[in-house]
């Protein structure tokens, strides 16, 4: 078995943990700092072959109101080795900006063929592929501004505890990006491109929809021997 | 080579049966995990002890033997076939969530303990812990302990607690507070 070797995330190219504006990233957010601890087994091991456990799939039914998009993408380790068999969870609200969840307190309707939620499992090169309806842009009710762009969450398992990820996907072009307050909390603008979706070229044929891409990279790479 | 992507928040809105359908890990393809079934209960709190409604936790142990259903694990073989040792709990309103599990076996250098994550609104990232099942601190001797500041230690411990026993099962407390006083020991990642 290789050895493998997680480095801290770099804040440079993550979302800031406190955001002007997000106030519960202020009560939440621990006020003493971060330990620092050894990696042991239990640590770099994980829940592997979750589709044992977890139902992979969406929902069938009738065709849900909304774009038809495709979308696809790659799981690799930093090494950009395939991340296989990963179970990704995905969820999102419908054409309307409105969730299927107790807690979504906006007015627009419920699509009764969409759920908004599934599971896709990707094969052994890393890659995945699903077809949805493109979400809606949607208010939070606790501000009096905030819009969210359309977007799409993403919860990923990869092969250790350690590459555990989560995180929401944002689409091209879209007006409401330029203030999102989660979108541009990743200061690094290279960095806030990897929570974008990239169009990919159009096409009219047997199944019409417009596709999207996004790549992502689990923290991990190999570890490089001593030379002695 | 690759930057690892960014994470972002959880948000309001995970699908609650994503949540709901995974906090009993005492059983797994249809067969009962071995050894001391246990609830681990407690609450979430932010700054001013306030409850946090809708957190999303996750964790993951070895089996009652201290085996990790993994392939790093080089006993990984004999794991426990009633046991997969992932679970996901959402809070409620008060902040309260409860796993059942199994106590966690100790193996090699490590005392018996739960890795456990936190996400939920607010939290860009999520924060990790470990939980541990130790009666006594003084005969605590492990490397993530030891990496904690010795007067922060006691609040990585689950408390046995009679009042949440059911039949056969043994129950523990663990409160996690995200910022404030007493605030949980949390781990780089």
């Amino acid at each position: 078995m290789s050895s493998f070797e997680y480095l801290p995330y770099d804040d440079g190219t993550q979302l800031a943990r406190q955001i002007e504006g997000y106030p519960r990233s202020f009560t939440r957010t621990p006020a003493q700092p971060l330990i620092r601890r050894p990696t042991t087994l239990s640590e770099l091991t994980g829940p592997t072959g979750l589709e044992r456990k977890l139902k992979i799939g969406f929902e069938d039914g009738r065709r849900a109101m909304g774009q038809l998009i495709g979308v696809e993408g790659r799981v690799a380790d930093e090494d950009g080795a395939p991340v296989a068999n990963a179970v990704i969870e995905i969820w999102q609200a419908n054409s309307a900006g409105k969730y299927i969840h107790e807690l979504d307190r906006h007015e627009a309707p419920i699509d009764p063929n969409f759920t908004g939620q599934g599971r896709v499992l990707t094969d052994a090169e890393g890659h995945f592929q699903f077809q949805t309806i493109k979400p809606g842009a949607y208010p939070v009710m606790e501000s009096d501004w905030w819009w969210r762009p359309p977007h799409i969450h993403f919860s990923i398992f990869g092969p250790s505890w350690l590459n555990r990820f989560v995180t929401q996907v944002f689409f091209p072009g879209e007006p409401l990006n330029a203030m999102d307050l989660l979108l541009n909390g990743v200061k690094d603008p290279e960095a806030r491109e990897r929570l974008i979706f990239r169009a990919e070229a159009t096409s009219v044929g047997a199944v019409n929809m417009l596709k999207f891409r996004r790549d992502f990279v689990l923290r991990g790479r190999h570890r490089t021997p001593a030379l002695d | 080579m690759g930057t690892p992507s960014p994470y972002c928040t959880i948000g309001p809105f995970f699908p609650t049966q994503f949540a709901d359908e995974c906090d009993n890990l005492t059983q797994f393809e249809g067969k009962t995990a071995r050894g001391q079934h246990i609830v681990l209960k407690g609450r979430v709190v932010e700054d001013g002890n306030v409850p946090v409604g809708n957190a999303i936790l996750e964790i993951w142990q070895a089996d009652a033997n201290g085996i990790f259903r993994h392939p790093l694990d080089p006993r990984c073989s004999e794991a426990d076939p009633g046991f997969f040792g992932w679970g996901r709990a959402r809070t409620d309103a008060q902040g309260r969530y409860c796993f059942r599990t199994v106590a966690p076996g100790s193996y090699g250098e490590r005392r018996p303990h739960i890795n456990m994550m936190v996400l939920a609104i607010g939290l860009t990232r999520r924060l990790v812990t470990t939980v541990f099942f130790t009666d006594s601190l003084g005969d605590i001797e492990d490397p993530v302990v030891s990496s904690v500041p010795e007067a922060a230690r006691r609040r990585l411990l689950a408390v046995r607690d009679k009042s949440l026993d059911a039949a056969g099962v043994e129950g523990y407390r663990f409160d996690i507070v995200l910022r404030g006083e007493n605030e949980t020991p949390f781990f780089v990642d």
